[in-house]
Parts: structure tokens; C-alpha cells; sequence
């Protein structure tokens, strides 16, 4: 499996997206704080946290007895650069842009 | 499909990248001006004498902070005041440290972590977004592909 296949693998799970998602709110989360958020045993978060880490996309670091996670964009970023250029950025930007303020709208 | 917030001001950010590199070229390209020109948004930057300066492509100082540790090819700490934009310029500095870690022979996982963002977050918002991404990614294209980003 190379890089980009973690990368994928790991963001096809709402649960995981889910823990993006909460670390993207506010980063720097630890186990408990995260699984306070989620309906899962301690067990069931670790493991997607472990998903997450080895796709790269969660970085956790030590700090004293606590282990706190990141949220590390730049696989979401590489995977982005590769098929979306300087030419095509502004016009996925305005579109993507359009869409959450019809979306707020609504 | 959910839409997302914007993040809040993070007081820590981290970036991390695999670079097919060795950890002396990496190196290089983040203290040598004729390579952080490339990537860097047209920036020259000079580490040396204890001091990382940082002048935009007309000569003006972008910035101008101690380096509070120097370990080549390994880590790299040093303050961060964002000089080129004076809104920005007026916040507190907040501090910046590269990490280069040799995986296997030729690739090395970059961290870059900036933090102490607390008195800072207008540079935090700006650095946040595609900021360091921008810089980071070009970087990586610059040392594997020998060819300067065509994004941005």
C-alpha cells in the first residue's frame, strides 16, 4: 500500500472524519477529550486514531503525561497540488465558494 | 454533505511530509536563500550569526528573528514575526521549529511545527490556511523534481 492509499483508506470512514473534523474545531485533543465527543468505547477510538496516525494525517505528540494529536494537512494538501493547479485553483475556489453560501442560504 | 467551520485560531499548528531527500539537502534548501527563493513566495532567507532574516523580492525585510537552536541537519528552532504584513507584524512573535528525520536512506519525514501562537492569532489565521501548506509542498516538489511549483 503506498502513501496515498492510506491516505484514502483512511479518510473512507465517517468516524475518522468525524475525528478530523474535531480536531480541525480545535487541535491538540487528547484521548479522553476525544472520546468524550463520541459514542465508542476508548478501544474503538484508538484504533481509528492509529488509522489516522499511520496515514499521516493525525500527528500526535508527547507533552508531559499527556498525548495530544494534530491534525496534519498536508497529505490532503499533496493529494490536492497533484491534480489542481495554479490555472484551475480559482475556479474550484469560486464554485466551492458558491456552494456553501447557497447552502447557508437555504 | 456537512459543511465545515472555520478552524479557530490554533495556538499550535503542525505539518508533517515525507521528502525524497537526504536530511543535508533538506537542510540546504531551508537555509540557503538561492533555494528558498524558489519556494518560499520569492523570499531570500539567511540563517546564520544566530539570526534568520528574510527579505521580499525588492530588498524589504519580511523578517528578522533570532534562532534559538541549530542542530544541521536535524532541528531547527526560530522566532517567526510576519514583517511582511504590518497588521500582522504588530502581534506578539511566535516561534517556528523544523524537524528532519531520515526514514530510510533518501527519504525524510519533515515536521514543521509552529506554535506560541497565543498573542498572534491574525499570523495563526494567515500561516494557518494555505500558508506554511504552500510553502511546505513547494518545498517538496523543489527537492524532488528539481522544477519550482506551478502553483500559487
Amino acid at each position: 500500500m503506498d502513501d496515498n492509499d492510506r491516505v484514502f483508506k483512511a479518510l473512507a470512514d465517517s468516524t475518522r472524519r468525524l475525528l478530523l473534523d474535531r480536531l480541525f474545531e480545535r487541535d491538540g485533543r487528547t484521548l479522553t477529550e476525544l472520546c468524550g465527543e463520541l459514542e465508542m468505547t476508548r478501544f474503538g477510538v484508538m484504533s481509528h486514531l492509529r488509522v489516522l496516525e499511520e496515514a499521516g494525517l493525525v500527528v500526535a505528540r508527547r507533552s508531559g503525561r499527556e498525548k495530544h494529536h494534530f491534525l496534519n494537512p498536508m497529505p490532503i494538501r499533496l493529494i490536492h497540488d497533484r491534480w489542481i493547479d495554479k490555472y484551475t485553483e480559482p475556479r474550484a475556489a469560486a464554485l466551492a465558494q458558491l456552494k456553501s453560501r447557497l447552502e447557508e442560504s437555504a | 454533505m456537512t459543511t465545515t467551520t472555520p478552524a479557530q485560531t490554533q495556538t499550535t499548528q503542525i505539518y508533517q511530509l515525507f521528502i525524497r531527500a537526504t536530511p543535508e539537502q533538506i537542510w540546504e534548501a531551508i537555509v540557503d536563500p538561492a533555494f528558498t527563493v524558489r519556494y518560499f513566495h520569492g523570499a531570500r532567507i539567511e540563517v546564520q550569526n544566530g539570526r534568520r532574516q528574510a527579505w521580499g523580492p525588492d530588498g524589504e525585510v519580511w523578517g528578522d528573528e533570532a534562532v534559538l537552536e541549530s542542530d544541521p541537519p536535524r532541528r531547527l528552532v526560530h522566532g517567526w514575526s510576519s514583517r511582511y504584513d504590518p497588521e500582522l507584524a504588530a502581534e506578539c512573535d511566535s516561534r517556528v521549529t523544523w524537524e528532519i528525520e531520515e526514514r530510510e536512506p533518501g527519504l525524510c519525514m519533515l515536521t514543521l511545527i509552529h506554535d506560541q501562537l497565543e498573542g498572534a492569532p491574525k499570523t495563526a489565521a494567515s500561516v494557518g490556511g494555505p500558508g506554511w501548506m504552500f510553502v511546505l509542498s513547494g518545498l517538496k516538489t523543489l527537492l524532488e523534481t528539481g522544477e519550482t511549483m506551478a502553483t500559487g
